[in-house]
């Protein structure tokens, strides 16, 4: 048993290096990592269109911002693609002939791409913290200078919110395996994928704005309290700023919640894709 | 039947991992800016998806502001209404969004509507000062808000007390959110004076004295130099009352 569970790490392994190496080559991957770097990068150029927040605030909001929406589209595009690409090229056919079953195929193809997307994320963040390091150094200098109290930064901060938003793309990209799985075409699957994501982010607003609402009859409020259960909530993983300007501000365990709940949602979401791709002709 | 088992299970999963997101949500919502249905009305069509979705929400709300001083010089009461509040909705605890929004329309906006209806000589006096009450008022619900979202901010509530004060004349009004600015964290020194003149000028002399002489004795006396400015407006109140000796506050050894 024993035996065969590491045979099948290895085959699933093995996908995976196959995936994550096409993955990085790819010149889509090198052309969002590089603009999104630039866009870190020059967010302290663009400080002085900031109006009444902390410098530090809009220097962390705009890298934030280039890395969650960069880093969305990267997921979709990709995820979609390395799967398509297999299937249309005829090497799944190839690939699944041998003793690869397709719940190995699934769980290497999302390995190796979420090793790509950690790979955009910290690198992203990595620079982002060492900007807001730097600018945190001269705001600290001046600050003592002028006898204000110095603006805070965590860099452990930081580094949280990278591996929330690491989880965060972890579930985009397990989503849109599940819907790639059943698509007939890469089109539909960006579509619909960007608009799962979309409903992701936005499903919040609906707890907040509709559920609130008394005026609401009990049946519309019932289905919109079961949406918003099975859509998944992806604004859980966007407390970039608090984590890393405020974190007092951060709910003791919200992290590790968090987290929990990403993996939960990456489990399901392949388990969906794997039912999904098992009956799926080829 | 297998087949409907496996359905039920997977959406029994999804359910489950939903129920573990929502629970994690509730420890994650404090550290996101509240938006509800009222802050979010106002700014659809204004191409703000992007920053409700997450991320960019500063930058976009600075970008929104920009775009409402386009509208501010054009005197478009209607779209620089709408993305100020946006810009406020977008960034709910900067206090300048809210500050500038409150003055924007409690001191402006009345003056854009008497020109459209034919300027100061064809709007009688009545009409106008109907008018500068109804936007005051309008600019000091925007500085509730604001208050709210920014857990009191002093600077706001001061300038919701100086827009009663200005705008409505009512100085009890001005009074009670300079006093609710005396009670925050980092109330400004002159939070206290101005809500003790407010009261007095209301026409409330005694019990603006006994609140202003409470306050001093509290907590003015014990800071810095023990705010002699204050002392001296105490000393002018307790003239004008005509207080005894022995009921105003005992000389102070390096008064004057």
């Amino acid at each position: 048993m024993r035996n065969l569970i590491k045979q099948s790490l290895r085959r699933t392994a093995w996908i995976a290096r196959i995936t994550f190496l096409e993955a990085i080559r790819q010149r889509f991957f090198a052309f969002l990592i590089l603009l999104s770097a630039a866009l870190v990068v020059s967010s302290v150029s663009f400080r002085f269109l900031d109006f009444g927040h902390g410098e530090l605030k809009f220097v962390a909001d705009f890298g934030f911002g280039g890395v969650f929406f960069f880093g969305s589209i990267l997921t979709l595009v990709m995820t979609a693609q390395l799967f398509f690409a297999e299937i249309e090229n005829r090497t799944a056919l190839t690939l699944l002939a041998k003793p690869v079953s397709r719940w190995e195929f699934l769980a290497g193809k999302f390995t190796g791409v979420w090793a790509v997307l950690g790979i955009f994320i910290f690198t992203l963040t990595f620079i982002l913290g060492l900007v807001m390091w730097g600018r945190h150094q001269e705001l600290v200098a001046l600050a003592e200078a002028a006898g204000r109290v110095p603006p805070d930064l965590s860099i452990s901060g930081v580094a949280a919110y990278a591996l929330l938003q690491w989880l965060r793309l972890g579930v985009i990209a397990a989503m849109v395996l599940a819907i790639s799985s059943v698509a007939r075409s890469f089109l539909f699957a960006i579509v619909v994928g960007a608009m799962a994501v979309l409903a992701g982010q936005l499903q919040w607003i609906a707890q907040e704005t509709l559920l609130k609402d008394k005026d609401l009859g009990v049946v519309y409020q019932s289905f919109l309290w079961l949406i918003t259960r099975v859509i998944p909530n992806l604004q859980q993983f966007n407390i970039g700023d608090a984590l890393a300007l405020d974190v007092s501000s951060v709910t003791n365990g919200a992290v590790w919640a968090a987290s929990l709940s990403g993996c939960i949602y990456i489990i399901v979401l392949l388990v969906l894709a794997g039912l999904g791709f098992r009956r799926r002709e080829i | 039947m297998v087949r409907w088992l496996t359905v039920l299970l997977v959406a029994s999963a999804i359910f489950v991992a939903g129920c573990f997101a929502e629970n994690s949500w509730r420890l994650v919502r404090t550290s996101i800016p509240e938006m509800g249905r009222k802050q979010i009305e106002p700014t659809l069509g204004q191409g703000v998806l992007l920053g409700i979705l997450g991320g960019l929400r500063t930058v976009i709300a600075d970008g929104t502001w920009l775009r409402s001083y386009v509208a501010w010089e054009k005197r478009d009461r209607a779209a620089c209404e709408g993305l100020m509040r946006t810009a406020c909705a977008l960034d709910p605890r900067a206090r300048y969004f809210w500050e500038n929004t409150g003055y924007v329309m409690g001191y402006d906006m009345a003056h854009w509507e008497i020109r459209r209806r034919g300027g100061y000589a064809k709007v009688s006096q009545e009409i106008q000062d109907g008018l500068f009450k109804s936007y005051a008022r309008k600019g000091l619900e925007i500085f509730e808000d604001g208050a709210k979202h920014t857990g009191g901010n002093p600077g706001i509530l001061i300038s919701a007390g100086q827009m009663a004060e200005i705008k409505l004349k009512d100085n009890l009004l001005a009074a009670s959110y300079y006093k609710r600015a005396t009670e925050s964290a980092n109330a400004p020194w002159f939070s206290y004076f101005l809500c003790a003149r407010s009261l007095w000028e209301g026409g409330q002399k005694k019990e603006s004295y006994a609140w202003y002489r409470k306050q001093w004795l509290e907590k003015l006396k014990g800071v810095g130099d023990s705010s002699p400015d204050d002392l001296e407006h105490l000393r002018y109140m307790e003239a004008e009352l005509s207080l005894p000796v022995l009921q105003r506050i005992p000389r102070q050894t390096w008064e004057k």
